[in-house]
């Protein structure tokens, strides 16, 4: 793993490169540009809000401003997964004709969507303003979090993107599981709503339960992370990028001829 | 010492599985039904392809070494072993220095981003540093001629812009190992000057050149040394000439191989009665009487490739099965275009048999691939048994063109002005 993350390290210029070009790639030659950042969390907002606030009438307090915390953090770590699973299996052009290392690609693609969440949280905090909640000291909590669910979304990508090389039709379950993933995450709901005896399996095997938990606890509810939640999945994502990492260092041949 | 060679491979064998190389991937979908009816892998050992076997090179520092073969030979799996994109199935690939490949122009381009964005990310992808490549900017867009257009999207660049600029960031890398595969012929005239200087500038900076063409011309001006691949084996590796040469003469070999393919040569049997079974527009008669066992000849046995000066001598055996009436032999010979070059008629004994030999002592021929078409028959309008497009050679003369080699002699005398 070490010497995955220290290839990634020296070729930082080329994941910076490629970046850039991704996140201007996506807002080229578009009317709104950069707006879009904004506009694709905002839809699925309204559309949750919609849905789950007012015909559902849930009685989570601020329950736009709710899901608009948990959402997008969802976004940043789906869409990684959804989008990197092809990373490198597309990449025929460069894996081919140039060496260089193959983990660049799916980090490319955390990294874009990392950007793109980073600069949706000012929309985030504004919204919260407009109904009074601000952040306050928890706030202090918040880069630990993401470094937690970077680590993790990145162990997954690897290992997604690695496998889809083999496997062509990963792409497509990743997908579909993402979607169903995304429901039994609590985004548009509290943990609570849990029946007690599943509540705590519930927390245990879903990773992206306590990060988004956590999210929703510095922002919406002022209070600390849960810690020994968070350092579990700490510890287990490290696992996962280190297993993932040992996958790169096997299939690395393997990318070049197969895809 | 490894020390005076920048790239060294002992004994290198690749192989590809065939899944791999028809592109057929597993889906989990496949595996999972497979598991559950509990069938192994279908993978038998022939579905293993070898791309390279056992070849051992060494290219010595500041040497520009030429790699020649046909398509399909591993040249380009050699280079791939050589910049670390692939890894050898048996033996050990070392390279001393700093290497660039130029295996494909324009790396990683974004049709979407101007020249100037994607000379970024191209340089960064051959290996060069941001430092460098703003250092080396101007120069870039100097030598790739795109003036103005180096703002634009790379995708409103015609192919010869296109290249001309992946080109022009490929040479500014400065490395010390260059690896090249047959893309000096980018663009037009002027910029395939300008390329080849290029390459000459790096030559004589003391680099060290790998260099994979099909051009025999550049293999011989431009490089030190040279090696032949064929079907993944190393055949001839040595000075440029001797190789080229070599090579040559394979090729031609094939072309005429190629030229007869569908002969079944010197095999042809004697068969009582009926005769060979035809082949409509390259064999045909009624069989009456038949030629076989035509055998085409140099001076020591069986050739296909001859030089203009020569020896040539053509077999054949005769034999007649039925009623034949003043049997005679017309041979034409042909260019492979077509054009007639000579034709002749002999008269054949009214024997049961003969064995016929055409001599040529001086073949006196241009350089070309030639077809020998045999039509045995009679004055009176009978076919026998005809060859057309059977029975070919090969003519190599490299110090002159056209159809004829005849016997020639200059004299020259200098005279007092």
């Amino acid at each position: 793993m070490i010497r995955n993350l220290r290839e990634l390290w020296q070729y930082r210029a080329l994941l910076w490169n490629l970046t850039q070009r991704e996140l201007k790639a996506r807002y080229r030659g578009s009317a709104l540009g950069f707006l879009w950042t904004f506009v694709n969390p905002l839809l699925l907002m309204a559309v949750y809000g919609l849905v789950f606030g007012i015909i559902q009438r849930s009685n989570i307090p601020h329950y736009t401003y709710f899901i608009f915390v948990g959402l997008l953090p969802w976004l940043w770590f789906s869409t990684s997964v959804g989008s990197g699973a092809s990373t490198i299996s597309d990449r025929r052009d460069l894996l081919t004709k140039v060496r260089f290392p193959a983990q660049v690609l799916p980090t490319t693609v955390v990294a874009t969507n990392l950007v793109n969440y980073l600069l949706s949280l000012p929309l985030m905090v504004g919204l919260g303003g407009l109904v009074g909640i601000w952040p306050d000291v928890h706030a202090l909590a918040f880069p630990v979090v993401l470094l937690v669910q970077l680590v993790f979304t990145l162990g997954v990508t690897f290992v997604i993107s690695a496998l889809n090389v083999r496997f062509r039709d990963l792409q497509h379950i990743v997908a579909n599981v993402l979607t169903l993933w995304f429901f039994v995450t609590p985004v548009l709901y509290v943990p609570n709503a849990v029946p007690e005896p599943y509540r705590r399996l519930y927390l245990i095997a879903n990773p992206m339960a306590v990060i988004t938990t956590s999210y929703q606890g510095i922002f919406y509810e002022h209070r600390w992370p849960h810690p020994r939640g968070l350092a579990v999945v700490a510890l287990g994502s490290v696992v996962l990028l280190a297993i993932a990492a040992r996958v790169f260092e096997r299939r690395r041949e393997e990318f070049a001829e197969l895809v | 010492m490894s020390t005076t060679n920048a790239i060294v491979l002992t004994g290198v064998s690749k192989s590809f599985r065939k899944s791999t190389i028809r592109r057929e991937h597993t889906t989990l979908k496949s595996e999972l039904v497979r598991w559950l009816k509990r069938q192994k892998r279908p993978e038998a050992p022939s579905s293993i392809i070898p791309a390279l076997r056992n070849v051992s090179l060494s290219v010595p520092r500041g040497r520009t070494f030429g790699l020649v073969g046909r398509n399909g030979s591993g040249k380009s799996t050699l280079l791939k072993l050589v910049t670390g994109i692939y890894t050898p199935t048996s033996g050990t690939v070392e390279v001393h220095g700093r290497i660039s490949a130029l295996l494909e122009l324009g790396a990683g381009f974004h049709p979407d981003f101007s020249g100037r964005e994607n000379i970024f990310v191209n340089g960064i992808i051959l290996g060069m540093s941001r430092r460098e490549i703003r250092g080396r900017m101007e120069e870039i867009i100097e030598f790739s001629e795109l003036g103005d257009f180096i703002d634009e999207p790379v995708r409103t660049y015609s192919s010869g812009m296109y290249a001309r600029l992946a080109f022009a960031v490929a040479t500014h890398v400065d490395p010390e190992i260059l690896l090249i595969d047959e893309i000096l012929s980018v663009g037009d005239e002027h910029f395939g000057r300008k390329s080849a200087a290029k390459m000459e500038e790096f030559r004589k900076a003391g680099k060290t050149i790998l260099l994979v063409t099909h051009d025999l011309g550049t293999l011989q001006r431009r490089c030190d040394q040279a090696a032949w691949l064929d079907a993944g084996e190393l055949k001839v590796s040595g000075n440029p000439v001797d190789v080229v040469a070599a090579y040559r003469a394979a090729v031609a070999e094939a072309e005429v191989a190629g030229l007869e393919q569908h002969v079944p040569r010197a095999a042809v049997p004697v068969q009582p009665r009926s005769g060979p079974p035809a082949e409509p527009g390259r064999r045909w008669g009624s069989f009456a009487a038949e030629l076989s066992g035509v055998e085409i000849r140099g001076r020591d046995g069986p050739q296909h490739v001859f030089s203009a000066d020569a020896p040539f001598r053509l077999l054949a055996r005769y034999r007649r099965y039925g009623a034949v009436e003043a049997p005679q032999l017309e041979l034409s010979l042909r260019t492979d275009g077509g054009t007639l070059v000579w034709s002749t008629t002999e008269k054949l004994p009214d024997s049961e048999a003969a064995t016929l030999t055409l001599e040529m002592p001086r073949l006196g021929l241009g350089d070309g691939n030639y077809l020998v078409d045999l039509s045995l028959g009679n004055a009176g309008g009978a076919v026998y048994d005809v060859h057309r497009g059977l029975h070919g050679f090969a003519v190599r003369a490299q110090d002159s063109s056209g159809l004829l080699a005849p016997v020639h002699r200059w004299s020259i005398e200098p005279t007092a002005g």
